[in-house]
């Protein structure tokens, strides 16, 4: 299946902004993690927690709705779906 | 000392009369001051009825004990009024060097009674205050007013806060400015000060504010200090891209609200982002007093210098009017400034004006995303030239006169901000309650709801809202009282809070009592708004936002939905069920 990845504001510094995947089915969003910090290693202390697991402060949308909504890391993907990751970001 | 200068300034303005009287030791431990006090003046003073254009209306500028201290972020003051947008008691509260400056000269707070019969401003220094003539500066905008009084005083260090053409032309959302770029900006605080033919409040001082426990105030302050610059929000985030990094993380949920709230995606927003901000129009960031976070932007556009535009201001003059020339927007936000225009009214109505346009309710051609034609309007509401007249009375009353109010995106009469309810059952919440109308700042949902701080909470579920709604607000109320920017929270709590407001005033409060203090403040915001004619009926959001679900993203198919939230609400809050605080809760709070 082929995903969009979209990373904002300080990861930009890092990574492609925006990156297409081909995964197998069955992926998910740590499949997503995973090869997006393969491709981009800065990417890896700014998302990732000591565990490997997404890092508290970091926000990831699938479609738009924050995976700790869903499944977490775990959440399915679909074909054509859009992952967007922020870093910790306030305002107002 | 104890933080407090202990002094409120007296000026009737009607009389040319100056009184300094001493703060009132019992209002500090119930009210600790800024917003609190400012709103236990009004209340003292102002008959909840009583139209806010007539002489009888008050102003008050108030700062809090925190307000010059050695604390961090303590730059803020507050302007408290009943408004002449809404009709309920608002605050608008700015950061900068002016509140600061003006403890510094020796007052903590002034109030503004009657009106002068010819313009002046109001010049503090060192414990002296004296009203001057403002004729010469009639008509000025903000920093022509600013370096205008510098040249009068002698002084170019004065610090001045005033009100551009709008606030002498009464636009009901005419903002006060200090230091040309900083914004007491919603309510209409500045039509009530153009009303009093009041130009300006001119600060210069050196005195200093001595917290009342040096060595715990010194302890806290190194502490809270650290807590601040390692939160990944305010230690990285603001400070790299202001606020307008929300822009992207807004648009990509689905909730930023486009074309006067018709849908909550807008495909060119990364146009406006605070990525692309940074890019092309930031020079650098910028701090008020005592900031580590400096999340304000110095910006540049076709050779003018300002700054902003916020993350408010660039969805109030992009996405909600179709706009994605980031040009426009930078230059329509200088111009606000300039002029001392709210933004987000500014722009919201402006939007409102676009669709009653779109959908043929009133003659004139507004087209969204006509850039050039919101600069024109926006000149035209500040001086109320042609149809800017009728924009200056906002958009609820502009829609209304053309029979359309429903398309006026307003709660009590002021214009919401950038964020669709329909995708935060929370945030949406904050909206109907406020006290001061439709408003983001007086209670942040957005913070858990989005941004996952203090942690993550479902936007789209009701469970425990209303506890978070209450505690957002309460909390904000006792921050706004303390003079300290809303900023820290992001970083820190109600214990931190009331740590900092003990060391420096001596009074030795815990996180309860703090919270207890907020909910004072609420509650008396409360009462001045049932008591001027508020009720039940209007803690809720306009039509659309009920009954028009969203159409595409995560939030897909939804609306806004009151109940059970607002009766929830009312029962946490120990009002009865048309929302009217209960005699036992008010004899509780000591406001009977």
């Amino acid at each position: 299946m082929k995903v969009q990845v979209k990373v904002f504001s300080s990861l930009q510094e890092l990574s492609e902004k925006e990156v297409n995947l081909d995964l197998p089915d069955g992926a998910t969003v740590s499949d997503v993690l995973y090869e997006m910090t393969r491709r981009s290693p800065g990417l890896s202390r700014e998302i990732l927690g000591p565990s490997g697991m997404p890092a508290d402060h970091i926000t990831i949308l699938l479609n738009g709705r924050n995976i700790r909504h869903l499944a977490g890391p775990l959440t399915g993907l679909a074909d054509g779906d859009l992952i967007a990751i922020f870093p910790p970001s306030g305002g107002g | 000392m104890d933080g407090y200068t202990g002094t409120i300034l007296y000026v009737d303005l009607s009389r040319g009369s100056i009184n300094p009287k001493p703060f009132p030791e019992g209002y500090k431990r119930l009210y600790i001051g800024g917003r609190g006090l400012g709103v236990r003046l009004l209340s003292d003073l102002v008959d909840p009825g009583t139209d806010p254009d007539s002489d009888a209306n008050v102003l008050v500028f108030a700062t809090g004990p925190l307000t010059g201290s050695i604390m961090p972020l303590g730059s803020r003051y507050d302007v408290i009024t009943k408004s002449p947008l809404t009709g309920t008691v608002t605050s608008a509260n700015s950061g900068g060097f002016f509140g600061p400056t003006m403890k510094r000269a020796g007052f903590d707070a002034v109030v503004f009674l009657g009106r002068a019969a010819d313009p002046v401003y109001l010049s503090l220094k060192e414990d002296t205050a004296e009203l001057r003539d403002a004729a010469p500066l009639k008509g000025m905008t903000t920093t022509g007013t600013t370096g205008a009084i510098q040249e009068d005083l002698g002084d170019p260090k004065a610090r001045v806060s005033c009100i551009g053409p709008a606030g002498e032309n009464r636009c009901r959302f005419a903002s006060i400015m200090n230091e040309g770029t900083r914004a007491a900006g919603r309510g209409g605080v500045g039509a009530v000060m153009g009303g009093k033919n009041l130009k300006a409040v001119a600060v210069s001082g050196e005195g200093t504010i001595e917290p009342a426990d040096i060595a715990a105030a010194r302890e806290a302050r190194d502490e809270i200090r650290k807590k601040i610059e390692e939160n990944p929000i305010t230690g990285k985030g603001l400070h790299n891209y202001g606020t307008s990094v929300l822009v992207n993380i807004i648009n990509e949920s689905h909730i930023l609200p486009t074309r006067n709230y018709q849908s909550a995606y807008f495909p060119q927003a990364e146009a406006l982002s605070g990525e692309t901000q940074k890019e092309k129009i930031v020079k650098r960031g910028k701090g008020c007093f005592g900031c580590l976070v400096a999340c304000g932007r110095e910006t540049e556009e076709a050779g003018e210098k300002g700054e902003g535009p916020e993350y408010e201001t660039t969805w109030a003059f992009g996405p909600d009017l179709g706009i994605s020339d980031l040009s426009v927007v930078t230059s329509a936000n200088h111009l606000c400034n300039e002029l001392g225009l709210d933004t987000i009214s500014t722009g919201a109505t402006i939007a409102c004006a676009m669709e009653m346009s779109e959908k043929g309710y009133i003659k004139e051609q507004i087209k969204w995303g006509d850039g050039p034609a919101v600069l024109d309007l926006v000149r035209k509401i500040a001086t109320r030239d042609g149809i800017g007249d009728e924009l200056a009375e906002g958009s609820f009353r502009f829609a209304s006169k053309y029979g359309h109010p429903e398309l006026s995106m307003s709660v009590k009469k002021q214009e919401l901000p950038a964020y669709d309810p329909r995708g935060l059952q929370g945030h949406g919440l904050e909206y109907a309650t406020s006290v001061r109308g439709g408003d983001h700042v007086y209670g942040y949902m957005i913070a858990p709801e989005v941004l996952g701080s203090p942690q993550k909470l479902d936007p789209f579920t009701d469970e425990g809202k209303a506890a978070w709604t209450k505690t957002f607000q309460d909390l904000t109320a006792a921050i706004d009282a303390s003079g300290l920017c809303l900023f820290t929270s992001f970083a820190i709590g109600a214990p931190e809070y009331a740590r900092m407001v003990s060391a420096v005033t001596g009074m030795n409060l815990d996180a309860g009592e703090l919270l207890k203090i907020g909910e004072r403040i609420w509650n008396l915001q409360r009462m001045f708004n049932i008591r001027a004619g508020f009720s039940d009926s209007d803690d809720t959001l306009p039509v659309r936002l009920l009954t028009e679900p969203l159409h595409e993203g995560a939030p897909k198919d939804r609306v806004w939905v009151r109940e059970p939230l607002l009766s929830q609400y009312y029962q946490l809050r120990g009002w009865d069920e048309k929302g009217v605080p209960t005699p036992e809760k008010l004899q509780e709070l000591g406001i009977a």
